[in-house]
């Protein structure tokens, strides 16, 4: 068994055999860094697949839990060894206040992970000041806020409001998306990024990170 | 609807069902299940016929959505547990489901029966723009809507503001949107000589609050109208929901069971679609104790349903549920393309074609994928019903029905992805009279002509 076999197994979802498949690898010397990268290109790979709904969210989702499986098996081994590959940037992603529906933001989340970024996620119906409090203890480079309702998607701009009024305005690049959400609402509330769909979401924040 | 009095022990079960992790029902009991039972009643999706004629096929959709249902039951998020209706309640429910009802009141009432595959008794019609509109044009739009000739009920467009303010969800500012809206609502049908018209209503509720704020007799909801609840996720509610199902129980208005599947997520492709549509109704009937469901399948990158990964599971669905059951159901048309477009009027006529002859009712039509405030008319609904009344009438068959979807498809299908988004009401329509610009006019009757030249049999 190589690491080939493991690449076909987390594109697979197989999560227990990807694990136990990844434990004995490691016993015999695979290289754990080369192998998260050879996993996230996997990811990558199923995420465009995706995007042309080749493959369906099912599919990625059990490939993700089975890359995560991994990464948690091979996480000791890197922070041993000193080296660390550097993370996108980190983001704080949530549903707005108000707003129960999570499905469109946990795909994202999905993607920013199999995209190298670190996430603390605050699940849905989550307060504006949740979302500053929490980008302050990560020390976040972005605040992701979802809303899948009109009526929610005030929130989104009580978010960049609470911003502004406590003095931290352009300290994080707050980035909205959502059913219901366009570049024009963005504009009028003063988002950093609108991501019209989960695929474009890795890309158009490093894109801004980097500006 | 499943009986009235099952209610409390249906909804006991958010307490007493099996207990789940939130994460782990989709991947680990709902995703496996669907792909199961797909196998298992070897349901294939075929793009070349949108609209098959297969009734072994739609039963055995029938089957696996019933099977669905069973085994996966209902989660609730608030509770962490799973409810589940069992074989005999099912049965009981559709058993003791009525096949009709008389909505609405007086002169304006109308009694809403069940169809069959090719049916030829015209599609009950729910008018709807399902978008969000600005303040100022919302009486203007319900007035629209409910000059509609073909109209038997409304669904009217969302506020997302009231006296000038955001409405935000579970505030106070919520409540006075829902009774804006309905007041705009009843004012309108008044005018236009419908004060007993049937309504779903309000969408601008997105919480329990809204909706339960607008329930009256006199000025607001009515018992003669219907009210919607819908889930969260897939195959996910909350007590937010719930507490609807008993509200709309216990004031004794109408209940629609609300439900919107995505292509390309947790239910898979177009079969998975189709099963789940069954399985949502029957979810609908024994849990939210619904008299009708009202179905948007969608595509999870466009929010639309006009193309034929999406109206191969609707026809299929349809045909199973027709053959099946004697409930009543909506097909939900999301458009790609925007108002005063050529491709939007093609989206409709397509929708409402294959939904009439697959024993479907109409709930017209949400375009520009549902997104975008202001882009709706009541003019892409008029010719969607039209079509869905001459095609039931004419005695289309469904062999008929795919010959003219292909060619309708033609003309759209490949600019899905990049659809034009039109215009908004107010540049098609006189806000004022609340009628459509002769330009808006010709094109709606230029595509019409094009339909007939086809073969829709139009009565006028």
């Amino acid at each position: 068994m190589s690491l080939e076999d493991l690449k076909k197994l987390v594109a697979e979802g197989e999560v227990e055999k990807s694990e136990a498949l990844a434990q004995k690898l490691l016993e015999q010397g695979v290289d754990p860094i080369r192998t998260i990268q050879e996993l996230a290109d996997v990811m990558i790979d199923l995420g465009d697949k995706f995007s042309r709904l080749e493959v369906f969210l099912p599919e990625i989702m059990l490939a993700g839990d089975a890359m995560t499986a991994v990464v948690n098996i091979l996480r000791p081994r890197v922070l041993a060894s000193g080296e660390k590959g550097a993370a996108q940037g980190k983001v704080v992603l949530g549903v707005v206040k108000g707003d129960v529906h999570a499905i469109g933001k946990d795909i994202v989340k999905l993607m920013l992970q199999t995209n190298g970024y670190e996430v603390k996620d605050l699940g849905a119906d989550a307060p504006s000041l949740q979302f500053i409090k929490a980008a302050q203890e990560m020390g976040a480079d972005f605040i992701g806020a979802s809303a899948l309702m009109t009526t929610t998607m005030p929130g989104q701009k009580e978010i960049i409001a609470l911003l502004k009024e406590i003095g931290l305005n352009g300290t994080y690049k707050v980035v909205i998306g959502g059913a219901p959400v366009g570049q024009e609402w963005a504009d009028l509330i003063g988002a950093d990024l609108y991501c019209p769909d989960a695929s474009s979401a890795p890309g158009m924040m490093a894109k801004l990170l980097k500006k | 609807m499943a009986a009235p009095y099952r209610i409390w022990e249906i909804l006991q079960r958010s307490h007493t069902g099996p207990f789940c992790e939130e994460k782990d029902f989709m991947p680990k009991i709902f995703a496996p299940k669907l792909k199961e039972i797909v196998k298992k009643y070897a349901i294939k999706y075929d793009p070349q016929t949108p609209v098959p004629a297969d009734n072994d096929l739609a039963d055995r959709v029938w089957q696996a959505g019933w099977e669905l249902f069973r085994e996966v039951g209902l989660y609730n998020t608030d509770t962490n547990r799973i409810i589940k209706v069992a074989e005999d309640e099912i049965k009981e429910a559709l058993y003791t489901a009525k096949g009709e009802y008389w909505v609405g009141a007086g002169k304006d009432a109308v009694l809403w029966k069940h169809r069959r595959v090719e049916d030829e008794a015209p599609p009950f019609c729910i008018f709807s723009p399902d978008i969000t509109v600005n303040e100022n044009l919302h009486h203007s739009m319900c007035l629209a809507y409910l000059k509609e000739p073909l109209l038997d009920g409304i669904c009217a467009p969302i506020l997302e503001e009231a006296a000038g303010q955001l409405i935000r969800s579970a505030g106070p500012t919520e409540i006075s949107g829902c009774i804006q809206h309905i007041y705009n609502l009843r004012l309108a049908a008044r005018q236009v000589g419908r004060p007993g018209v049937f309504l779903v209503a309000v969408g601008t509720a997105e919480h329990d609050s809204g909706q339960i704020a607008v329930s009256d007799n006199e000025w607001g909801v009515r018992t003669t109208d219907a009210r919607l609840v819908g889930s969260l996720s897939e195959f996910m509610t909350a007590d937010t929901l719930l507490n609807r199902v008993v509200h709309y129980a216990q004031y004794g208005c109408y209940t629609g069971n609300l439900t919107g599947p995505i292509y390309g997520g947790w239910c898979g492709g177009s079969e998975g679609i189709a099963v789940s549509l069954v399985a949502y109704t029957l979810s609908g009937l024994c849990i939210h104790g619904a008299h009708f469901s009202q179905h948007f399948p969608f595509h999870l990158h466009w929010g639309s349903n006009s193309t034929r990964e999406l109206l191969w599971p609707i026809a299929v669905a349809g045909q199973a549920m027709a053959r099946n059951s004697k409930l009543l159901y909506t097909s939900n048309g999301f458009a790609n393309a925007g108002p005063m477009t050529e491709m939007l009027f093609y989206e409709t006529a397509c929708h409402a074609l294959v939904s009439t002859v697959s024993g479907w009712h109409l709930w017209e039509m949400a375009s520009t994928r549902n997104k975008y405030r202001n882009r709706a008319t009541p003019m892409e609904a008029r010719l969607g019903m039209e079509v869905g009344h001459a095609a039931a009438r004419q005695g289309l068959t469904r062999e008929q029905a795919n010959a003219l979807a292909l060619k309708l498809l033609s003309r759209y299908e490949d600019q899905a992805a990049d659809a034009p988004r039109g215009k908004e009401y107010q540049e098609c329509y006189d806000v004022a009279q609340a009628l459509p610009t002769q330009e808006h006019f010709d094109m709606y009757r230029q595509v019409k002509d094009e339909l007939a030249a086809l073969g829709i049999d139009f009565p006028y």
